[in-house]
């Protein structure tokens, strides 16, 4: 192996380990897809704890990390195993429990406080919102068009995650990064954040990314280290690469799997990962 | 197999009661969690003799995928598209305006259509948390028409008072294994319910009341609606784990 060129490129666990507990962590992905879990994985392995995580479509990452302890509070707006999984069990129970705060939305309420916080502004007017108790519970303020269509308008104040962490197909050892298939949410989580990490199914050239700059996501100025963890979105899918592994996904909600050997089978600990 | 006939299952009688709710031209979408209303678009698709506009929560648009997936928000429900529509792009447009029919998902519903979907008893202390409405809120008062179906028809999912409003705005239209209600002067009403069963079972299965003034049988399934669902699911898997009686 060569040695590493670049300062932005770094094993696993030492990006990881530059999250300190209690930061405020954007999970890029959606559900099952493309989901950054091989880097959650790794925040359980360091017993990170305190953690509050920002994700408008949580599953195994949010309740695996909600069952190692990790989890102080969560924001999101729907939160499920999806397929035949049905509800989290771990975070669910953190929940009903009352072991984590809560801070319910709108996927698009939280999107609105991410673009506050991208848009350097204070607040984001959001559509829709009339006649949810979410707004009640989350004290938003409706605010009137002051130009005077007489339109009322929820507001949501800014969320500026600490770190967003985004799982992306391919990265250059700059630290650009980009996505196959839909981006979810990321472009907004990475323009919110302080900081951006990305963990990368594989690194190419940086001539491939100057020849097709447009198909870059994220910019390596914007990024402050890349890790590469082929199938780092196990047990869910990375487009096109590979599905969702579904029996490792009902493995790990077998109650009788212990979080320890779920976590000894996962690829980041098998494949020829600098962790 | 029960769908080999011209009769329904559970199965068949959500998914295409859900599919009968799509129109020519118009713009569709279906979202995350939402297994029933994938296969009901798909559905569509092949079933009728119109198109419509289908966009979905991986990002596609007009999409042909190769399969069908077990995740309703799984990428390969992309393949085949012209383009990406992310979902701050769907969002977006269904609060300007745009969309015409959305699917959404709920655990409770009451006779205005509002949906709860966060927990059952006091949010704070609640006896289940739910998984959270996802785009409810935005996109039900927002959508010109929002439909959503439940898997089980009975006094705690069809309620006189929701535990949590999580959306507001009121669904078009609400499908169970033995009913179909469409809203009607801000109330859902009964436009039809499943030939196998009586309206008093439906009333008494019903948490809210409703008007049923011209409602009948629903009709039964057409010999396209039901090879199209075949093509979606050729082994019955779909259907199998639905868990539907």
């Amino acid at each position: 192996m060569p040695i590493d060129p670049s300062p932005k490129v770094v094993p696993l666990g030492k990006l990881a380990a530059r999250v300190p507990d209690g930061a405020s962590l954007a999970l890029g992905g959606s559900f099952l897809h493309r989901s950054p879990n091989a880097f959650v994985r790794e925040l359980i392995r360091q017993q990170k704890r305190h953690l509050d995580i920002i994700k408008q479509s949580a599953g195994y990452d949010l309740d695996i990390l909600c069952r190692a302890g990790c989890v102080a509070k969560a924001r999101a707006g729907i939160v499920a195993m999806e397929g035949n999984f049905g509800l989290a069990p771990w975070y669910r129970r953190a929940v009903e429990q009352q072991q984590i705060e809560l801070e319910e939305h709108a996927c698009m309420t939280l999107t609105a406080g991410l673009r506050a916080a991208a848009f350097g502004v204070p607040f984001q007017p959001v559509g829709g919102v009339h006649g949810s108790d979410l707004a009640r519970l989350n004290k938003w303020v409706s605010i009137t068009d002051p130009y005077g269509s007489g339109q009322d308008v929820w507001v949501v104040p800014a969320i500026r995650p600490d770190i967003a962490v985004i799982h992306v197909n391919e990265a250059n050892e700059l630290g650009d990064g980009r996505v196959y298939g839909t981006y979810n949410w990321d472009r907004i989580m990475s323009r919110a954040a302080k900081r951006v990490f990305l963990v990368a199914e594989r690194m190419v050239s940086v001539r491939s990314f100057q020849d097709r700059p447009e198909l870059t996501l994220i910019p390596s100025f914007m990024v402050e280290g890349v890790s590469v963890v082929p199938h780092g979105a196990w047990p869910g899918s990375c487009w096109p690469l590979y599905e969702v592994d579904y029996p490792a996904v009902e493995d790990y909600l077998s109650p009788q799997k212990a979080l320890e050997t779920h976590l000894t089978d996962a690829p980041e600990t098998k494949e020829h990962v600098l962790v | 197999m029960s769908s080999d006939r011209l009769a329904w299952s559970s199965f068949s009688y959500i998914v295409t009661n859900l599919a009968r709710f799509v129109r020519p031209d118009e713009v569709t979408f279906s979202g995350v969690n939402s297994t029933p209303p994938m296969l009901a678009c798909l559905m569509a698709k092949r079933a009728y003799n119109f198109d419509f506009v289908y966009l979905n929560v991986a990002g596609g648009v007009q999409p042909r995928p190769s399969k069908i997936p077990i995740s309703s928000s799984d990428p390969v429900l992309a393949e085949g598209s012209t383009a990406i529509f992310t979902n701050e792009d769907f969002y977006d447009l269904c609060t300007r305006g745009g969309m015409d029919l959305c699917f959404l998902g709920a655990a409770q519903v009451d006779g205005r259509g509002c949906t709860n979907v966060s927990s059952i008893g006091d949010w704070h202390r609640p006896k289940v948390r739910l998984p959270g409405g996802g785009g409810g809120a935005v996109m039900l008062p927002t959508a010109r028409r929002a439909v959503t179906w439940r898997t089980e028809h009975s006094t705690r999912t069809l309620v006189e008072t929701l535990d949590f409003v999580t959306a507001a705005g009121g669904m078009h239209g609400v499908v169970t294994p033995i009913a179909v209600f469409v809203k009607r002067h801000d109330r859902l009403a009964l436009q039809s319910w499943h030939p196998d069963v009586t309206l008093d079972t439906v009333s008494e299965r019903t948490g809210f009341s409703f008007d049923a003034t011209d409602a009948g049988p629903t009709s039964l399934p057409t010999a396209r609606e039901l090879a199209a669902l075949r093509s979606l699911d050729p082994d019955g898997q779909f259907e199998h784990d639905a868990q539907l009686q």
